[in-house]
């Protein structure tokens, strides 16, 4: 089969199961555009802006554990799209970012729309091609989703000169069935001596903590990790990126740990004498001051990156591997001493936890004030939410304190349904990343939970969303301020709100729905709440924005006090531990 | 902080040098010297090759040399990171080498 570089591209892209690309055509990617028109196997989504298209890939890859794939033109396409790119490399994504560049003959002539994509790019990507012969374009592909999907995800970049893709040029086509990159060779299975030590650590250990993150869900690994807290009724917590790899609603879980993370979660991982980290990697919204970090306890860090092992917290026992598989050995093994073990060995520690919980764990039940003497609470928001999705829906966040009040209040029971930019903390992602995960699942609630402020970074999707006929639901939790940032005002800044507010030039968000075509609803009132997010889910053939007002003076706790352990935590305005 | 050599087997290809270069800016560490040699003669690294599905061709792979400063914690971290690069084949410091992402004990380059 003869074919041109740019239908060689899409025959590729099918071949790799590709079924959904998102987008943005421009000059150098022109060819490309053509062969999309000619073929009928993939889909493309246009979006409104680049920045987009890469958190709807974003977006749809977390949702679905598939790689996302996004395609843009040089220069400017290129350039908008690196936010993304750095999104999905901070939070180990798999992503294939595919970008036209200008002809080869051009490159370093300053033309029109070039810019240097694989420099640009190089710091936030696993890795890159640049295409010098468009007969590489199989293998590269290849390649690309290879090194994408594997070992530890990531965003791939592959920068195509329009030369590349010009029709007149034939190649003979063939996908390769197997990459073969000789010097990429990411752990697989773990080594069975550390499994041993880490299962001779577990045996005698009485005050254990689990904690995992979004190195769990990348890996599938829900089912081993509750088969694992089977045999060892461990007390577990998940970082912000690895919410629904443990159910929420198990007895046996914290919440969340960290700078937003619960009382009883934090205090367990400071006083704990052993941590089982499992593909989380110590980030310091986890630690805060790493010298201070639970003193007492030893760490079997679980883990696909060798770099991310001792690289904050020195691990005792380094486990190298899939996570999935490194769980099995130590599943497998742990039977084998089962009587060795006994659960009532952990029955102090989980009085001990019973207590904190009920001391200062979050209160559930702040909904249940909804007198209009108050302003509506932005956690309360939450909660409704929560129960009028029946806690089924897939939920994604921009960023800020609506993020973390959804991280703390809706009970994620499955891994994939919380889509949030935890590493590098992007406001604007939530919109089109609940586009990708609408994609990938039509019929199914997707809830997209955010701000006034992060909402208009990405505004221009409600556009896309028309197009495609998306009925994702818009929670703008609206404190008419950029709520976190004037938190830390607040709390540090003697209260001085330098440039993070701006209430009387917000839009009117429900004329602002409608001009896209879609319904608005505002509320105001707590006794208005319930009822319109009711009605907002019950129109599911819509897409509907609900402007929520809420009371601009709340903050976010607990909170860690800076540069101290995980037991110093703000637990209100004027309460500290 | 002490001053230490790593040796690095890399793909000659487009783009990997400022890869190594770039990961010592990005990640703070720093470079005092920097020597990049294409590998002509093989025989000094068959011990490579019998663990690679591709074997060597001419003018495939380089030979890097770098110094740097840095303290032993940071040595292993800044080792671990120039494993994961894709180009790299090998990379090793005094007391231990990683082969295709595979730690051994020793410096074989």
């Amino acid at each position: 089969m003869k074919l041109s570089g740019a239908d060689m591209l899409m025959h590729a892209l099918h071949d790799e199961g590709v079924e959904l690309i998102f987008g943005y055509p421009g000059g150098a990617a022109l060819h490309i555009y053509d062969a999309i028109f000619r073929q009928d196997k993939i889909d493309h989504i246009l979006v409104r802006h680049e920045q987009g298209a890469t958190h709807a890939a974003d977006g749809y890859a977390r949702a679905t554990g598939k790689p996302g794939v996004v395609l843009v033109t040089s220069g400017p396409g290129a350039t908008n799209a690196i936010t993304g790119i750095a999104t999905a490399f901070m939070d180990s994504i798999p992503m294939v970012v595919i970008s036209g560049q200008v002809a080869s003959h051009l490159i370093g002539t300053d033309a029109f729309q070039e810019t240097d994509m694989i420099g640009i790019s190089r710091p936030v990507v696993k890795h890159s091609y640049t295409v010098f012969d468009a007969k590489d374009i199989p293998r590269i592909v290849k390649e690309a989703f290879h090194v994408a999907t594997s070992g530890r995800p990531g965003p791939v970049v592959i920068d195509i000169p329009k030369d590349m893709t010009a029709p007149e040029n034939l190649f003979d086509y063939a996908y390769p069935k197997k990459a073969n990159i000789r010097s990429y060779n990411p752990p697989v299975k773990p080594d069975q001596n550390q499994i041993k030590r880490a299962v001779t650590e577990i045996l005698s250990s009485r005050r254990p903590v689990i904690y995992a993150g979004g190195g769990a869900i990348a890996s599938n690994a829900e089912r081993e990790l509750f088969q694992l807290n089977e045999i060892l009724d461990a007390p577990v917590t998940n970082t912000l990126m690895g919410l629904g790899i443990y159910p929420a609603t198990n007895d046996r879980f914290l919440g969340m740990l960290g700078m937003h993370g619960t009382y009883q979660a934090n205090m367990a991982m400071h006083n704990a004498d052993l941590i089982i980290a499992i593909g989380a990697r110590f980030d310091d919204r986890i630690t805060n001051n790493p010298s201070k970090f639970s003193p007492g306890a030893k760490v079997i860090h679980l883990d696909v990156d060798h770099s991310s092992v001792s690289k904050i917290i020195e691990a005792n026992i380094a486990v190298f591997g899939q996570v999935k598989n490194s769980l099995q050995a130590m599943i497998e093994l742990l039977k084998q001493n089962i009587d060795k073990y006994s659960k009532d060995d952990l029955k102090e520690w989980h009085s001990q936890i019973a207590q904190w919980k009920s001391s200062h764990g979050l209160n559930y039940e702040m909904y249940k004030d909804e007198s209009d003497a108050h302003p509506i609470l932005p956690q309360a928001v939450v909660q409704h939410v929560y129960n009028v999705t029946n806690g089924n829906a897939y939920v994604t966040s921009d960023v800020g304190q609506h993020q973390m009040f959804a991280a703390q209040y809706y009970h994620f029971d499955k891994p994939r349904r919380w889509i949030n930019s935890g590493g590098l903390g992007t406001m604007g992602f939530g919109l089109p990343a609940a586009m990708g995960v609408k994609f990938a699942f039509p019929n199914e609630e997707v809830v997209c939970i955010t701000g006034e402020g992060s909402i208009q970074m990405c505004i221009q999707e409600l556009s896309t969303c028309l197009q495609y006929n998306l009925p994702i639901k818009i929670i703008n939790i609206n404190n008419e301020a950029l709520g976190m940032v004037k938190q830390w005002q607040d709390m540090n800044y003697g209260g001085r709100h330098s440039e993070s507010t701006y209430q009387d030039s917000l839009p009117d968000f429900v004329k602002l729905a409608e001009s896209y075509g879609h319904v608005g609803i505002k509320v105001e009132k707590n006794s208005d709440l319930k009822e319109a997010l009711e009605k907002a889910f019950s129109m599911k053939d819509r897409l509907v924005f609900v402007d929520v007002y809420v009371d601009p003076a709340e903050h976010v706790y607990p909170m860690l006090v800076a540069n101290n352990s995980l037991e110093d935590m703000w637990l209100s305005k004027d309460k500290k531990t | 902080m002490i001053k230490r050599k790593l040796i690095l087997i890399m793909e000659n290809k487009p783009g990997a040098l400022v890869r190594v270069v770039g990961l010592f800016h990005q990640r703070g560490y720093n470079i005092e010297s920097l020597h990049v040699d294409p590998v002509d003669d093989f025989s000094s690294y068959k011990f490579i090759e019998e663990r690679l599905e591709t074997k060597f061709k001419e003018n495939e792979i380089s030979r890097l040399t770098i110094q740097t400063l840095v303290s032993d914690s940071l040595m292993r971290q800044i080792l671990r990171q120039l494993n994961k690069l894709i180009d790299v084949i090998a990379v090793s410091n005094e007391e231990t080498t990683y082969l295709k992402g595979v730690l051994l004990d020793e410096n074989l380059l």
